[in-house]
């Protein structure tokens, strides 16, 4: 349970995890400011210290920059509970902003070549004409029937 | 079982556990009739009629005002990354017909039989049964090498079609609407749900690059990878290892 005490490390926690759905473990993100650990961050939000529902409302976590931009996050606080997050901020390096989504980005080879790549079912690639098919990966598995 | 014939210039792979008499010959027909009526390489069909003048628009059948209406409707929603003109200003439909003949294919398959099956045309695949069984492993050509695979992709729950696009192979039905820019990527493979999405949207990042792909990453539920002319990767979420 997320509890507000901790809600600076709230911050550090869903910053890092929206990074790493964003990037990939290969992400080394690196924060230009820390959340504190006593809840008070540099936003325009008060310090989320009260026991209280009082601090009800939203508020903004740190911009924290990765290899593939910047990234803010903001929480709702109803009832004195953690309601929503929401990715606030995602800015390309040419400073544009855009959504945190399923965008594609730069990955190695090793990033995306699995293991057992010979025991594949059929073969997508780019439409080849009834020659060059019977030279391509398709015809020798159709060949093979497997 | 597989079974394997060529229609709309390429060969079709059909893997089916299905036995029935029918099957076969009914999707084979779907192309058939596709080709027929939409090939621009065949003298009497509407499509070329069309493209000749021999035959006003208005006078051409629903089936082509239908087609002719998906396709436009793509072109809006690829913000005209795809589009069925060619630049001479030629209707030309071999962007979308073969995906809508793979469709109806694949509507026949699973009205024949609760089986698994995989149909593979051209490069462009649809498949189901992935739910009862084992997925459909769907390996992806390397554009450098084509006895090589860049990775594999497992088709699984509603996840069932995926279409690459590029130049190394055919590369003479992509239009890039006057563009004379050289492609950002040499290849591009879409996996999504929908056999026509898939297909449309491969031909539309192919011809849109880097915006496309970011704009249509952005929007519509699906995975892709594509590569650049160095050779280079880039991929969803989904599609790298570490997820």
């Amino acid at each position: 349970m997320r509890t507000r005490a901790a809600l600076g490390g709230v911050f550090a926690s869903i910053a890092v995890l929206t990074i790493g759905w964003q990037v990939g473990s290969s992400a080394t993100p690196t924060t230009t400011s820390q959340p504190t650990a006593s809840g008070s961050t540099d936003s325009s939000a008060s310090t989320a210290n009260s026991s209280t529902s009082s601090n009800d409302g939203t508020y903004t976590g740190d911009s924290v920059s990765t290899r593939f931009g910047d990234v803010q996050v903001q929480i709702t606080v109803s009832g004195g509970a953690l309601t929503d997050v929401t990715a606030l901020q995602l800015t390309d390096h040419d400073g544009k902003s855009v959504q945190i989504s399923n965008r594609a980005a730069p990955v190695l080879r090793s990033e995306v070549l699995q293991a057992g790549s010979a025991n594949v079912n059929t073969v997508s690639g780019a439409t080849y004409t009834s020659d060059a098919y019977l030279t391509s990966l398709q015809s020798a598995l159709d060949q093979a029937g497997l | 079982m597989r079974h394997t014939f060529t229609t709309m210039g390429t060969v079709a792979s059909l893997e089916t556990a299905d036995t029935g008499a029918l099957t076969i010959p009914s999707v084979e027909a779907i192309f058939r009739d596709y080709d027929a009526h939409f090939s621009l390489y065949r003298p009497d069909s509407e499509l070329s009629r069309i493209a000749s003048g021999s035959l006003a628009l208005r006078n051409s059948t629903r089936w082509t005002l239908d087609t002719y209406g998906d396709a436009l409707s793509w072109r809006e929603r690829t913000s005209g990354a795809f589009t069925p003109h060619r630049p001479d200003g030629v209707m030309d439909l071999n962007g979308i017909v073969k995906a809508l003949a793979i469709r109806d294919a694949g509507c026949v398959l699973a009205a024949a039989s609760g089986k698994p099956w995989c149909l593979n045309v051209g490069g462009d695949v649809l498949a189901d049964g992935t739910e009862k069984g084992a997925p459909w492993d769907v390996g992806i050509a390397d554009p450098a090498d084509r006895t090589a695979l860049l990775t594999v992709i497992e088709l699984t729950g509603t996840r069932r079609a995926v279409a690459t696009s590029g130049d190394a192979e055919r590369g003479d039905h992509i239009w890039r609407g006057g563009s004379r820019e050289r492609p950002e990527f040499s290849q591009v493979t879409v996996v999504a749900d929908e056999i026509v999405a898939a297909d449309v949207l491969a031909t539309a990042i192919m011809a849109g690059g880097r915006a496309t792909l970011d704009e249509l990453t952005d929007t519509r539920d699906i995975d892709v990878l594509t590569v650049t002319a160095t050779g280079d990767l880039m991929a969803t979420p989904k599609l790298r290892l570490s997820h």
